[in-house]
């Protein structure tokens, strides 16, 4: 289990992290999102002892992370910018990931060389961006982590190799009750593979939620009212509302149920509840927060 | 075996439950025949296994399946399969019936429309 608390982080005074806290059940799949500057990596940067807080805690599997290297023996992660040797090889980094892994298996490491088909004797920095990404997978996974941190892991990675690495992450979940922690944009993805959500902005964790719990909790209703009724009543609790011809299109929190119940008591022509997709919770919720697409004409 | 449309407004795990239904129904996967288990449909699928987790346990909730500690879930018995899924299509045959009655079809017009249904 990953537990932040209050994590309050400041460059030159900006605070980066703004009492942040997050809880990462064991053997989630746990989505960290937000908007840019939201300060996703940086949490994850803590989260792997890169970066120490100047207030709060950060403890997986109830100790603290910083300085401690038999914790951090059991952490893979996958930054955004992978750090490998200049000149080593993919057989070179291998050797350096055995000497901080105790788990590290040779064995999967071997089978994972099929999945990914590159040359173990090639230098890793003349390969591209995405076959390089490829290669940070093939170590992280070989090393046989209780945690896998994974900073926009998939960027980059072809369509075929994104779902090989979701397949191969999903096994660990599955089999091991590997814990991963994964911020991403790609919020489609993000969808299939994770059970736990965190939106994050401003340095803080707006909410965090299971995924069931996320889309159990917000619903879209299509609604024709009847005649001589154009407004939607004004004490619904609706937090977004657009109209298209006659047809409102309502964003409610509180479940399908419940939403259809309260907008069937004005017995309405037509209702459809319609479940929001990831992206759509992500809009409406950020929308409260001063955040959404502006309708510029350049 | 299952595939998923990711155009679909149904969430994945319904979309899992209602695949085995239909192959549960046609005979596809046949009386207490083993349903993959949850880890070879996450990999397959590249799909969080709690959600298949969430599927199976509705499936079996709703008696189209039975699951054996340590082995997995299988298939019911065609009784209870057809069983649940004759109450959920009645449902769903409730639901057009109506819409056609609100849209001015008569009940005898209905009747007939039933008849002419071939098996």
């Amino acid at each position: 289990m990953i537990e932040v608390r209050d994590v309050i982080k400041k460059f030159d005074g900006f605070a980066a992290l703004d009492t942040a806290t997050l809880t990462v059940p064991k053997g989630s799949v746990y989505g960290l999102v937000g908007p840019n500057g939201a300060g996703k990596s940086t949490l994850i940067r803590h989260l792997t002892g890169i970066y120490r807080q100047d207030a709060g805690s950060l403890e997986i599997d109830g100790q603290s992370v910083w300085e401690n290297a038999e914790l951090k023996a059991r952490i893979a992660a996958i930054p955004d910018d992978w750090y490998f040797f200049l000149q080593a090889t993919i057989r070179d980094m291998m050797r350096f990931y055995k000497g901080f892994y105790p788990n590290f298996s040779t064995e999967r490491y071997e089978k994972l060389k099929e999945v990914f088909a590159i040359d173990e004797k090639r230098q890793i920095r003349r390969l591209s961006k995405g076959m390089q990404k490829q290669v940070a997978f093939w170590l992280a996974l070989s090393a046989m982590p209780d945690y896998l941190i994974l900073d926009e892991p998939v960027d980059g990675l072809d369509p075929v190799m994104r779902r090989q690495v979701w397949s191969l992450m999903m096994g660990d979940v599955s089999e091991r009750g590997t814990t991963v922690l994964v911020s991403s944009h790609n919020l489609r993805e993000l969808e299939d593979v994770c059970d736990h959500v965190g939106i994050m902005d401003h340095g803080k964790v707006l909410l965090e939620r299971s995924l069931v719990q996320l889309q159990d909790n917000m619903v879209k209703l299509q609604v024709v009212f009847k005649d001589g009724m154009n407004e939607v009543p004004a004490d619904l609790p609706v937090l977004h509302a657009s109209k298209l011809g006659r047809i409102h299109t309502l964003i409610m929190r509180m479940n399908a149920e419940e939403a259809t119940a309260r907008v069937a008591a004005y017995d309405p022509m037509l209702i459809d509840a319609v479940p929001l997709t990831l992206e759509e919770i992500f809009i409406y919720e950020l929308g409260g927060a001063d955040y959404a697409v502006k309708d510029i004409v350049l | 075996m299952i595939s998923l449309n990711y155009r679909d407004s149904r969430p994945i795990y319904e979309q899992i439950k209602d695949g085995f239904k239909k192959l549960i129904a046609t005979g596809a996967i046949g009386a207490d025949e083993k349903l993959p288990s949850v880890r070879a449909l996450a990999t397959q699928l590249s799909i969080n296994p709690n959600t298949i987790q969430r599927a199976y346990a509705e499936l079996e909730g709703e008696g189209y399946t039975y699951s054996v500690p340590g082995k997995g879930s299988f298939a019911a018995g065609r009784g209870e399969a057809d069983q649940a899924r004759r109450a959920e299509l009645a449902e769903k045959f409730r639901v057009l019936a109506g819409e056609l009655l609100s849209l001015g079809v008569s009940r005898e017009e209905l009747a007939a429309l039933l008849k002419e249904v071939k098996v």
